[in-house]
């Protein structure tokens, strides 16, 4: 037991060690470092002033467009996929297939796709390939599954249609799933590196490939490297702090089936 | 028209994104690899060039043999961390912050974390050589590279892998646990006999996203060292990007996802099949 109580301390200070240093470098004074003396004690903002000219809220703009649209129709296409599933359509194979497969791996076909459809180097190429994910829709059949079905029956009977009953009586029965998928499916998107770097060039630089290209030519700003960071971290983070309980729950129900 | 015919329409938004960028470029990837193109020249035929280069092709073996070391150290690890942090943790006051702690690498995006460990880990002005004059050689040597790599991806992953066990430990019924210690079993018999058995499909299912994590290691590899150096860290994933996107060799590049297709379902179907083995001797026992 003191063994393992000796490896779980060592691995929170081995994984606490970049996140505090990360903290402490974005808002410590640029006079510390010249001085190279890191110890200096001093918080300041100026290194998030700094990141104005750098463009790193233009990239902003374009990852939270692209994301939020992204999950937008995730969302909304794979609530019907997975309705049309769980009433029948034979189509769980195919989503389960194409979980298995990292999107990233096909850069090379999707790049000749994108090509074919006229996207390379636009605004759709972010978003129009991420409109339906597997897992989202996976996701959601899984949840489908939990939802008394005579409440379907029900508004049948009253007449409603298909989607019309997708609309108003299955979204509202699944919004923590719905939420928790969002969380999920958003931080995926903002996290795609390599496929924004092949697919766009400069003025649709996402936030990710701005921060590899900050790294490579400001490697020495330790201060605004950092505060570019916790920026570009805070959309996932604030989603997570809000929704934490359900994205947890919506994992361990998804997972134990 | 049918209720279920109904129903079905609703899947075709879905099923449209889903064919037209994962179904028809899954379908196209053999075609493309028997071209020769830059990505903006127009594709010349080549026939079967570009596989028979696959056969001969050092850097591909070398990249394979990187891959499944990575795999081979990094999965274990996994495990073992999840599994042991998991176990120490059970019941005590520090539960809830450990695991907040330990998560918390996912809330910072991926970007975000490449630049923390530059910040902390670079061998020329990074704050551990700065501070204790201890260079870490990550960028010379080919095996502290993949360590870098490794440690990154582990660092990121631990804490979803220490949430899942945990969870699982809580579904362990506290009457069965019970029952060992009055047959005069040790807390360390009780838990090598009893709760870790018991935690078997979710060490199933962690084996699989370790896998899957092996197998997506190209986006670390992308942000700390491009593969580096000579190529030491150069998994089969980013071999792909490299060719295709830093070479401009797309045709290749095709050829060369398809091997990749190729590991990632044998890998898939050799685990299934263990999986399931396993659980049916697990149901005899």
């Amino acid at each position: 037991m003191i063994v393992m109580r000796l490896i779980t301390v060592l691995a929170c200070v081995f994984v606490a060690l970049p996140l505090v240093w990360l903290v402490y470098a974005a808002f410590i004074p640029a006079e510390a470092l010249i001085a190279a003396n890191i110890a200096t004690f001093g918080v300041t903002l100026e290194n998030f002033a700094a990141l104005g000219d750098t463009g790193l809220w233009r990239a902003m703009g374009v990852s939270v467009l692209a994301s939020g649209l992204a999950v937008t129709g995730q969302l909304a296409f794979g609530l019907g996929a997975a309705y049309a599933i769980r009433n029948g359509a034979r189509l769980l194979g195919l989503v389960l297939l194409l979980m298995a497969i990292p999107s990233e791996l096909l850069l090379v076909p999707l790049y000749r796709q994108l090509q074919t459809l006229s996207l390379i180097d636009t605004l759709g190429a972010l978003i129009v390939p991420f409109l339906a994910s597997p897992l989202v829709v996976f996701l959601l059949l899984q949840a489908l599954r939990r939802v008394p079905w005579e409440l379907i029956e029900a508004a049948r009977l009253d007449g409603a249609g298909e989607g019309v009953i997708v609309a108003r009586v299955v979204a509202p029965v699944l919004r923590p799933e719905l939420v928790a998928a969002a969380v999920l499916a958003f931080a995926a998107h903002w996290n795609l590196v390599l496929y924004p770097r092949v697919m766009t060039t400069e003025s649709l630089w996402t936030v990710q490939v701005f921060l590899t290209d900050l790294l490579r030519t400001r490697p020495f700003e330790w201060g605004l490297l950092g505060a570019a960071a916790l920026v570009a971290s805070a959309p996932i983070l604030v989603l997570y702090v809000v929704f934490e309980k359900r994205i947890i729950a919506t994992f361990e129900a998804g997972f134990r089936s | 028209m049918s209720e279920r015919r109904q129903a079905s329409l609703l899947a075709l938004p879905a099923m449209a994104v889903f064919v037209l960028f994962s179904v028809v470029p899954l379908l196209s990837v053999a075609r493309y690899a028997t071209w020769r193109w830059s990505g903006t020249s127009e594709p010349v035929g080549v026939g079967a060039a570009n596989l028979m280069r696959l056969l001969r092709d050092d850097a591909l073996w070398q990249s394979l043999g990187t891959t499944v070391t990575f795999a081979l150290i990094a999965m274990p690890t996994f495990l073992a961390l999840s599994l042991v942090i998991a176990l120490a943790i059970e019941g005590l006051r520090v539960e809830r912050f450990v695991k907040a702690l330990l998560f918390a690498p996912g809330l910072v995006t991926v970007g975000g974390s490449a630049i923390a460990w530059y910040l902390l880990y670079n061998p020329d002005f990074g704050v551990l050589v700065e501070l204790t004059g201890w260079r870490l050689p990550w960028t010379t040597q080919p095996a502290a590279a993949l360590a870098y790599v490794i440690a990154f991806t582990l660092w990121q992953q631990t804490g979803y892998g220490v949430l899942m066990v945990s969870a699982a430990l809580k579904g362990v019924p506290r009457e069965v646990k019970e029952a060992a210690r009055i047959d005069g079993a040790h807390e360390r018999e009780v838990r090598r006999f009893i709760v870790v058995p018991l935690l078997r499909p979710t060490l199933a299912f962690l084996t699989i996203v370790g896998t899957v994590l092996a197998l997506q290691s190209y986006t670390a590899v992308y942000l700390l060292t491009r593969g580096g150096p000579f190529g030491s860290t150069r998994v089969l994933g980013y071999y792909v990007y490299e060719t295709a996107f830093e070479r401009f060799e797309l045709g290749y590049g095709a050829a060369l996802t398809l091997f990749a297709l190729l590991v990632t379902l044998i890998v898939a179907v050799l685990q299934a099949r263990v999986l399931v083995e396993r659980s049916a001797r697990g149901a005899r026992a």
